[in-house]
């Protein structure tokens, strides 16, 4: 019930239950320039800082999780066939990565909001859906260098790379939950704590296990 | 007044009902009832006509608003003010299935994924612009977005019929001087429907959708 008061109060002009069902219910996310976009992307690449929390603080948008999770589509369709190419420039053109890859960012970083709301309801915390929409969305933006440096074909310089985005990613999760963790029980705390970790590992461990098997120069394909 | 109502379908009862109908909707009953006498060729003409003429504005790009706005507010005969979806579609096609014939494995999968995010990415482009509060038409923007593929689809016919006489680099650069033809086309309509101070966060989505496509074109 708390829910949809509060949902209620950030849109008073929408009232019934499936209000969230059209356009205009979107219509107060969107209220961001490119400086603020560009602002709050450069912030999540510095997780330990302050600067995200204070620039979304009000304004949670969704312009970023959406256009940034599908630039990193775009990057992983682009830079995995370009890994696929053999040395004569052949390729055998994989289109399945699109699908895969969507699947992949957007449940992520739509889906375990939706989970980490339910769970934090359940356990009697004060969360903002589209506020973790917003942290989730951005915190996808360290994926985009990481794609575009996955160009290189070494195995270990890949995984370091990955092993770089998950500690990233996931401290700068934590950092932006630390105040509604911080409302919370020891024990509770680490079950939140356990399904975010748990969720950027299987999300970090499928991207380079799909997406970026590295093919060896003696192998036929 | 009885001449206009010429009805295909000459039974008694049905041409009672018909004459009701055209007292309560007079006009466009004309008009409708003008072109379902002609020969399917006019017909045919008339609309291919009318893609051509949208297509002439896509090939070259009108960077003042003005003349974009002609494309939108294209009133041709009978017309009605809405976008057209014939010629997006038929590009849409002929991009999908061109992408699909070359390709080593399902072309199934290709064209599904081509078609999907052809149309999928215009109506969340359309969306977002309205969002961000720009005075855009669903069905206009939708339309824009299509033709403006038209580029895309060239190089991708070419890059096909040329296949063994062009090497990567020069695939990459007939891709990508289709891929900014179509950008700066596309751009020429729409930047006049989308909201002055967010206009490079409504814009980089239909960057994305053109660079999207036109990497598909590389790798056939």
């Amino acid at each position: 019930m708390e829910f949809f008061q509060e949902e209620e109060e950030e849109h008073p002009e929408q009232k019934g239950c499936c209000a969230f069902l059209t356009v205009q219910y979107y219509q107060p996310y969107f209220n961001v320039s490119e400086d603020d976009v560009i602002d709050r992307i450069k912030a999540s690449f510095l997780p330990f800082r302050k600067d995200f929390h204070e620039r979304v603080a009000g304004n949670p948008d969704l312009w970023g999780p959406l256009w940034i999770s599908a630039t990193i589509i775009f990057l992983i369709t682009a830079v995995a066939n370009i890994n696929q190419m053999n040395f004569e420039g052949q390729t055998t053109y994989s289109v399945d990565y699109v699908p895969q890859s969507a699947a992949l960012l957007y449940c992520i970083s739509f889906g375990t909001p939706v989970i980490l709301t339910i769970v934090m309801k359940i356990l009697g915390s004060d969360i903002r859906f589209f506020h973790t929409v917003c942290l989730y969305g951005y915190s996808m933006s360290i994926l985009m260098p990481i794609t575009i440096l996955c160009v290189l074909r070494n195995s270990y310089v890949q995984w370091c790379l990955v092993g770089y985005g998950m500690i990233s990613s996931s401290s700068f999760l934590i950092m932006g939950m630390r105040k509604i963790l911080g409302d919370l029980e020891q024990a509770k705390r680490y079950i939140i704590v356990g399904i975010v970790l748990a969720m950027q590992f299987s999300l970090y461990l499928l991207y380079k296990l799909v997406f970026f098997k590295v093919i060896e120069k003696n192998s036929t394909e | 007044m009885t001449d206009n109502h010429q009805v295909p379908f000459g039974s008694g009862m049905f041409q009672g009902q018909a004459k009701f109908v055209d007292y309560a909707h007079m006009n466009q009953q004309e008009v409708q009832v003008n072109t379902l006498d002609e020969p399917v060729m006019d017909t045919l003409l008339r609309d291919i006509n009318m893609i051509l003429y949208k297509l002439s504005y896509v090939i070259i790009p009108r960077m003042k608003e003005t003349q974009g706005r002609k494309l939108r507010n294209c009133k041709r005969l009978d017309q009605i003010k809405i976008g057209d979806l014939w010629g997006p579609l038929l590009l849409s096609l002929l991009l999908a299935m061109t992408l699909g014939i070359n390709s080593n494995q399902s072309s199934d999968t290709i064209f599904g994924t081509i078609f999907i995010i052809m149309w999928g990415g215009s109506a969340v482009i359309t969306v977002n612009a309205k969002l961000l509060g720009g005075q855009v038409s669903f069905f206009q923007s939708v339309c824009v977005l299509g033709y403006c593929v038209f580029p895309i689809n060239v190089a991708a016919v070419l890059i096909t019929f040329l296949q063994s006489y062009l090497g990567f680099f020069l695939r990459l650069i007939i891709v990508g001087a289709a891929f900014l033809w179509s950008t700066f086309s596309s751009l020429s309509f729409m930047s006049s429907m989308m909201n002055e101070e967010k206009k490079v966060i409504s814009v980089y989505p239909i960057f994305l959708f053109y660079m999207f496509l036109s990497w598909f074109c590389i790798f056939i």
